[in-house]
């Protein structure tokens, strides 16, 4: 579905991503991972469109840079990695620009299932009650479900996440994360994402890239990408251990959560 | 906890607009029935009365006062009020900047220096006793704006609050010199010169009201059109681009749309500040901060708050009149104050 | 005793031609406006003068060699135009001044700061402060300038010439009762003038009123309700729109019932002399006085 080819992206002389490509097909969930500053964020935002850049990324083999910023916006949802707004917008009014892509025409603000969808995807990220709530007054969590609900009212063929997890306490990581997983079954979709944290890369996604430095170390099945060696390479340490370590502490007094 | 934050709901109904309207229709009443000049009510009356019906008005009325001074000058400072308050409405949203506005930015200055540019060198539009210094001034405010956004990326590129009103003061005494030095060059020019930036409604007559209710009207609907695409910036470019918003080309537009009613409101009037940078706050205290409402409560405020400033430059020490841009920027730079520490605090 | 006396008497004669050497001398001291006294060891000959009314003065009483430099905006009488140009106002060029090596330089109290007229002072150069607004003041300027050039003849007849002028034209005019507006700027900035400016006493000699004569400050913003209320039988422009000023006025929206528009009483000043108090005011009276009632009276020529 989606496909990226020799993905450069340059701020000045200093390259930030260097001849990066990638594939994406329908109910994969690639997970794109490495360290700070490998360029996982740039990548990002060159799918949304919002950096300059030079190779191609391109929708079903063509080039979403001959598409209309509302046709992307209705293949691909993207959710920032920070996000905060400066008036007192109500989150309903947030998730409902999530239609905007839907609403043609010079006066026309027709959007027949907008109603529904927003309706929705207040309800999936738990904010129906905050409906009415001032963007000035959540949290950052609260902030982070209502992005995700914008972009789920977008209703995309394709999920762009940067840090869907952010600010999420464990009980909405956990509801989020199974919630995408759903949303991935019904066919012509995929996700693509950018997850800091290993186990919930690895828990969830089908397919990985791990980057360093801009550029790709291995891409593949999450299984094949993920093994001692590359994240040794890309993290300079034993991350198998160390998760390990991690889990050991969980052992008593119960059994620990497969999911976390 | 919660409850505290569901405040939000049914804070606009319907009724906040009756409400607006009727009051900028009274304010309209009181700023035609009352003048530097004593009139009573019933004769204003009577003569607005008969001459909307077609109606022969009695001898002993001051019918020239109130129907070719007054009345067009109180639309004039409606409808000017009323533009100069959805640009800064405008602006704030499209910045995501709640200290933005033609005034604080330099927009309006740069709008001053092309209508009197277009005097010094004779430029004027057959036909059109206003065509040149309007277009000159159109020009001038979008090219301030180009400019000042433009430098103000370079230096910042997150656009803060405090860069844009840096760089705003800093191109205003810019523009204030070049003001001063073609004032200097052209010294058989400076009266109509030197008072652009003071800001006046004296002497506006019909015409100018019919190109103001026609800009208006024009750049009004544009930008009540784009009003989710405001609403999409206000909350942030990047996430108006995300939900595919055609980024560039709605700023163009919306940049352009602002620059013809700035630029037109300008040449009428001069400059007068502080309008659009205090009304759209007012409004949004009213109705929240959804374009679709705002943009409206914006107007109706704005014209509002200029009758009243008006009304006071008129009348205070009548029959000396103040400018209007001394009342406007006395109220206006209080009101700065509390926005910019209520901002600051919000952060 | 006798040798006592002798001396005595000899000490008291030297001090006697002594003090008479002194009143003999051709020194002057003149009051300025400001209050100051200022003593030349005798009458100006170098002059730097700032003001157009004080360049005007001197040249009424005949000190036109005198002058060795004027201030940018004098422009009268034609014939000094040619002289050295100076900055004046806030930004008072004294290098130039000092350049034009003048022993008195003659300028206003409105913008020049002390510390320019201490600098002019520590370099030699007396100043004198002139402020002409009423015309009991351009007497008192004509009176000090002509003492300061040694003038005092010419000054008292120049006076003498202009009150003349303004007695004649004040007894034929007695007991008019027409109104007057005295336009200054043009909408969206109309200025017009109250009762302390030079501009209203001209209208009274020639026995007009001054519709804002009930204003006390000189240059005052009106609004423009208030001119159509107030009514003019006559309208003077200074507006500086030239000659085109007429038809704009005439053109004004709801102007077009007053008296003057009507009856086209509408006199465009081109010159400066109804603004400027200075010696022309003669001029300006006649030219008023013209203007108003030239086609009943006979008209009073022109100096």
């Amino acid at each position: 579905m989606l496909q990226g080819e020799h993905i450069t992206v340059r701020y000045g002389s200093f390259t930030v991503v260097e001849d990066l490509s990638f594939h994406l097909e329908e109910g994969q969930w690639l997970m794109l991972a490495g360290p700070n500053g490998a360029g996982k964020s740039t990548l990002i935002e060159t799918i949304a469109q919002g950096t300059p850049y030079t190779g191609s990324i391109r929708w079903k083999g063509e080039d979403i840079r001959s598409l209309k910023p509302s046709e992307l916006a209705r293949k691909i949802g993207v959710l920032a990695q920070k996000n905060n707004v400066g008036y007192a917008y109500t989150v309903e009014e947030v998730v409902g620009l999530g239609r905007y892509a839907y609403k043609s025409g010079l006066f026309s603000g027709r959007d027949d299932d907008g109603k529904a969808e927003v309706e929705k995807a207040l309800e999936i990220t738990g904010l129906s009650e905050l409906r009415h709530a001032s963007m000035l007054t959540l949290s950052g969590g609260e902030m982070q479900r209502v992005f995700l609900a914008q972009v789920f009212a977008q209703n995309p063929q394709v999920l762009v996440l940067d840090e869907p997890a952010n600010h999420l306490d464990l009980k909405y990581q956990q509801h989020i994360f199974s919630l995408i997983r759903e949303w991935l079954k019904e066919p012509g979709r995929a996700v693509l994402s950018v997850v800091h944290d290993l186990s919930l890369a690895r828990r969830y996604g089908t397919h990985a890239v791990l980057l360093d430095h801009g550029k790709t170390v291995s891409q593949g099945l999450i299984a094949d990408v993920m093994t001692p060696e590359n994240l040794k390479q890309v993290y300079g340490m034993d991350v198998y251990a160390w998760m390990r370590e991690m889990l050991s502490q969980w052992q008593e007094p119960s059994q620990p959560d497969a999911g976390i | 906890m919660q409850k505290s934050r569901l405040l939000l709901r049914e804070r606009f109904s319907p009724v906040t607009y009756l409400f607006l309207s009727i009051a900028l229709f009274l304010t309209m009443v009181l700023c035609i029935c009352v003048g530097s000049v004593r009139i009573t009510f019933s004769d204003t009356v009577t003569a607005v009365w008969n001459a909307v019906w077609g109606l022969p008005i009695p001898q002993n009325i001051a019918k020239n006062i109130i129907l070719n001074v007054r009345l067009p000058r109180v639309l004039c400072v409606t409808l000017a009020g009323a533009s100069l308050s959805i640009c800064g409405a405008a602006m704030q949203g499209l910045l995501r900047n709640p200290l933005a506005d033609g005034s604080t930015m330099g927009v309006s200055s740069g709008a001053a220096l092309g209508a009197i540019i277009a005097i010094v060198i004779g430029f004027t539009i057959p036909g059109s006793a206003y065509g040149g210094t309007m277009i000159m001034a159109m020009a001038f405010a979008f090219g301030s704006l180009i400019l000042i956004l433009s430098l103000a990326y370079a230096l910042d590129r997150s656009l803060s609050t405090s860069s844009i009103i840096l760089i705003g003061v800093i191109f205003t005494m810019f523009i204030s010199s070049i003001i001063s030095l073609l004032i200097t060059f052209c010294s058989d020019h400076t009266r109509s010169l030197s008072y652009w930036t003071l800001g006046s409604f004296s002497g506006v007559n019909y015409d100018q009201v019919k190109l103001l209710f026609l800009a208006l009207l024009l750049c009004g609907g544009v930008l009540f059109r784009f009003s989710p695409e405001l609403n999409a910036f206000a909350i942030s470019e990047d996430n108006a681009r995300h939900i595919g918003v055609n980024v560039k080309r709605v700023k163009l537009i919306i940049m352009i749309t602002v620059s013809v009613l700035i630029g037109v409101c300008v040449s009428i009037s001069g400059t007068v500040s502080f309008v659009g940078l205090v009304m759209p706050h007012i409004a949004r205290m009213l109705v929240g901060p959804n374009h679709k409402r705002l943009l409206p409560a914006s107007l109706f405020s704005g014209a509002i708050f200029l009758l009243l400033a008006d009304l006071v430059a008129r009348t205070l020490l009548s029959p000396i009149e103040l400018s209007i841009g001394v009342v406007t920027s006395m109220v206006g730079a209080v009101a700065f104050v509390i926005i910019f520490n209520k901002t600051r605090k919000a952060r | 005793m006798s040798k006592k006396l002798v001396s005595l008497f000899l000490a008291m004669l030297m001090v006697f031609s002594m003090t008479s050497v002194l009143a003999d001398d051709a020194a002057v001291t003149v009051t300025d406006m400001y209050g100051r006294e200022i003593t030349l060891a005798e009458p100006a000959t170098r002059i730097v003068a700032l003001q157009p009314s004080d360049c005007e003065i001197l040249c009424a009483i005949g000190c036109e060699e005198a002058l060795v430099g004027i201030g940018q905006y004098c422009d009268y009488p034609a014939s000094i135009t040619s002289l050295p140009k100076v900055q004046s106002g806030k930004e008072t060029n004294i290098e130039e001044i000092l350049n034009l090596n003048p022993q008195v330089v003659l300028m206003n109290d409105m913008s020049q700061s002390e510390d320019q007229v201490k600098q002019l002072e520590d370099n030699g150069v007396k100043v004198v402060i002139s402020t002409t607004s009423d015309i009991a003041s351009i007497y008192t300027a004509i009176r000090m300038i002509g003492t300061l050039m040694g003038k005092d003849e010419n000054a008292e007849a120049l006076i003498a010439d202009i009150q003349a002028t303004c007695d004649e034209i004040r007894a034929k005019t007695e007991g008019n009762e027409k109104s007057v507006y005295f336009e200054i700027s043009p909408p969206p900035y109309l200025y017009s003038c109250g009762s302390t400016s030079f501009t209203h006493e001209l209208a009274e000699i020639c026995g007009l009123k001054n519709i804002f004569g009930d204003q006390a400050d000189p240059w005052l913003m009106i609004s423009d309700e208030q001119v159509i209320e107030r009514n003019p039988d006559y309208i003077i422009l200074m507006n500086g729109m030239g000659a085109e000023g007429i038809d704009e006025i005439i053109a004004r929206d709801g102007w077009g019932d007053i008296t003057a528009i009507k009856d086209k009483n509408i006199y465009y000043d081109g010159t400066s002399m109804m603004t400027r108090p200075g010696p022309r005011l003669k001029d300006a009276v006649i030219e008023l006085y013209n203007f108003v009632y030239g086609d009943e009276a006979e008209e009073v020529p022109a100096a």
